[in-house]
């Protein structure tokens, strides 16, 4: 048993390693010169411990406007994702009315719609709404293009909710609204899921903010931005190492904050 | 039991669906019947749509050698990157839900880490770190004398899709362990436990025991996976740009040239591509489908 459990553990520290390897050099990087990155080959140390990168990434570099645009796109998209799947859900799964039956299956239908095919018309239609190069355009467009799937996930957990729940409720005299909160804070594990799932997706989105904001540095997230820096500046590999290190350490903290949450919620969401 | 709506639920009703109705009639239902639409036309994006040309797209489309050389390597990229990364990251997923694995929590950051980085600057990162001259790799494989001059990954075409099935998997396996990390929590340790008492060994335990328990999700899993590697495109974008010359072009990527690349733009002819690819990936998928139904099927019948 000890001795499965130190191999175990062995191999799981090596891969690990090698895992976060590529994270630690671009911290590293970030820290270095350009002559010390440049001779550096593998090593992890950088030659000198130097803030200048962070500050020519930040200001020089308007990594602090991409941050800005990255943090408003994710919140407000996940956001809407969150609320108009919820609300769809919940009635999908607890009335009935016309045009349920075929919604449903119309939802499962494109549920694998490759969102880069069909990205062509979403773009004439965000032009003809007169929301092209600007940032509602593109928070529109990303909170659109997903959302089947959480739909489903909130279907099948207000499908699991007791009846004599609902029952209860109707004989307190609770209307739509009132039941439909005191169920909501029910489907936390699922909420959970969406949020953090969503926040992921849409914090690292990349094809519909590069489509949307085509030669528009001042509207660009962080990781369409990155593409349009290392295009200008080929060689600044440390300016852009301190790019990157500043647009994943904050979703690196709240993953180490909620890590356990991340599974608690999933398996919740799949139970049922 | 549903309810039936009536009276002020109905409005109620109404205002619920109405935010998710809008945007998937905007963002999914239009767009794919106006994906058919501009599939028949010679439409550059400006100005009215008028040049209809039949089938003209499609057959251009069937001609075209870098449409099917895009088609392949989507394809083979998916096929690999999910034969690596499913059973990789449910055997690690294994390893992180049982209770004698010391430091879970350190494997399951180390292992969750590259999630957070945005896949298009996963690209750019390995491309530094690969490069010939003074990447990580070449200087690691250098200094340990396995190699004696260094190599250019991106230089030709099969080590070249290799990197990108190895990077993507590096970025997303964190992922796919946590789906199997919650998949596995439905399997309660107790079984295991009596497992262990008539000294089952570890594979016996797998197929006996792991694998029929979390099918149902195992499946889903598995489309997700598939569908989603079907779908890989900033990495392609940043990592290889297509290259070297055109020989690392996925679908989307060609989808993406094709429409907003270079002027003029042809939708009409990135539109007719993306429905023909996403029939063949129909087919693909679905198909999949029908062979691990069958599959089940079959095993019923002979009781395994």
């Amino acid at each position: 048993m000890t001795a499965r459990r130190w191999t175990v553990t062995l191999v799981m520290l090596v891969v690990g390693a090698v895992w976060a390897y590529p994270f630690l050099w671009t911290i590293s990087a970030a820290f270095k010169t350009q002559q010390g990155m440049f001779t550096g080959g593998a090593s992890l140390m950088p030659d000198l411990w130097s803030f200048e990168n962070f500050e020519r990434a930040w200001v020089n570099a308007g990594f602090s406007r991409f941050f800005a645009n990255t943090v408003l796109y994710t919140v407000s998209s996940t956001l809407i994702e969150l609320v108009k799947s919820a609300l769809c859900g919940y009635v999908i799964a607890r009335y009935r009315f016309p045009g349920r039956d075929f919604l449903h299956k119309m939802i499962i239908a494109t549920l694998f719609v490759p969102v880069a095919s069909i990205i062509v018309p979403q773009f004439v239609l965000i032009e003809q709404l007169g929301l092209l190069n600007t940032r509602a355009g593109v928070i529109l467009a990303m909170s659109g293009a997903a959302g089947a799937l959480y739909v489903l996930l909130f279907i099948g957990f207000f499908s699991s909710v007791p009846d004599e729940l609902f029952e209860a409720a109707k004989m307190d005299g609770a209307g739509f609204l009132r039941t439909f909160s005191l169920i909501l804070p029910l489907a936390k594990p699922v909420i959970a899921v969406v949020v953090i799932f969503q926040f992921i997706a849409n914090w690292n989105e990349f094809n519909i903010p590069l489509v949307f904001t085509l030669g528009q540095p001042e509207l660009q997230n962080l990781a369409v931005g990155m593409l349009s820096f290392q295009g200008e500046h080929v060689t600044d590999w440390t300016g852009f190492a301190a790019g990157m290190t500043i647009s994943f350490a904050p979703m690196l903290i709240i993953f180490l904050f909620f890590q356990k949450y991340f599974v608690r919620g999933l398996a919740g969401a799949t139970k049922g | 039991m549903r309810t039936p709506a009536k009276g002020l639920d109905r409005l109620w009703i109404a205002a619920f669906l109405a935010p998710f109705l809008v945007l998937f009639l905007g963002f999914t239902l239009w767009p794919l019947a106006a994906t058919v639409y501009y599939s028949f036309f010679d439409w550059s994006g400006m100005g009215p749509i008028e040049t209809f040309v039949g089938a003209g797209n499609y057959t251009s489309i069937v001609q075209d050698e870098l449409f099917w050389l895009a088609v392949g390597n989507t394809v083979l990229f998916a096929v690999v990157n999910t034969a690596i990364k499913l059973p990789l990251s449910l055997v690690a997923a294994i390893f992180m839900t049982r209770r004698w694995v010391r430091l879970k929590r350190v494997f399951r950051t180390m292992f969750f880490a590259p999630l957070v980085i945005p896949v298009a600057m996963a690209g750019m990162v390995f491309t530094y770190l690969l490069n010939p001259s003074n990447g990580a790799l070449n200087s690691i494989l250098r200094d340990l004398g396995i190699i004696e001059k260094s190599f250019d990954v991106f230089a030709s075409r099969w080590s070249a899709m290799l990197a990108l099935v190895l990077v993507s998997i590096w970025q997303i396996f964190g992922q796919y362990m946590l789906y199997w990390m919650a998949a596995l929590q439905n399997v309660p340790e107790e079984v295991y436990e009596a497992a262990d008492l008539d000294g089952a060994s570890e594979w016996t335990k797998l197929t006996r025991i792991t694998l029929p328990l979390i099918k149902p999700v195992a499946v889903i899993i598995l489309l997700l996976a598939l569908v989603n590697a079907m779908h890989v495109f900033g990495l392609v974008v940043t990592l290889t740009g297509g290259g070297p010359g055109t020989s690392t072009y996925v679908v989307s990527y060609f989808i993406y040239q094709e429409a907003f690349g270079s002027i003029p733009f042809q939708y009409g002819y990135a539109s007719a591509a993306a429905l023909l690819f996403s029939f063949l990936a129909f087919i693909l998928v679905s198909g999949q489908g029908l062979i691990v139904k069958r599959a089940q099927e079959l095993r019923k019948e002979y009781g395994v």
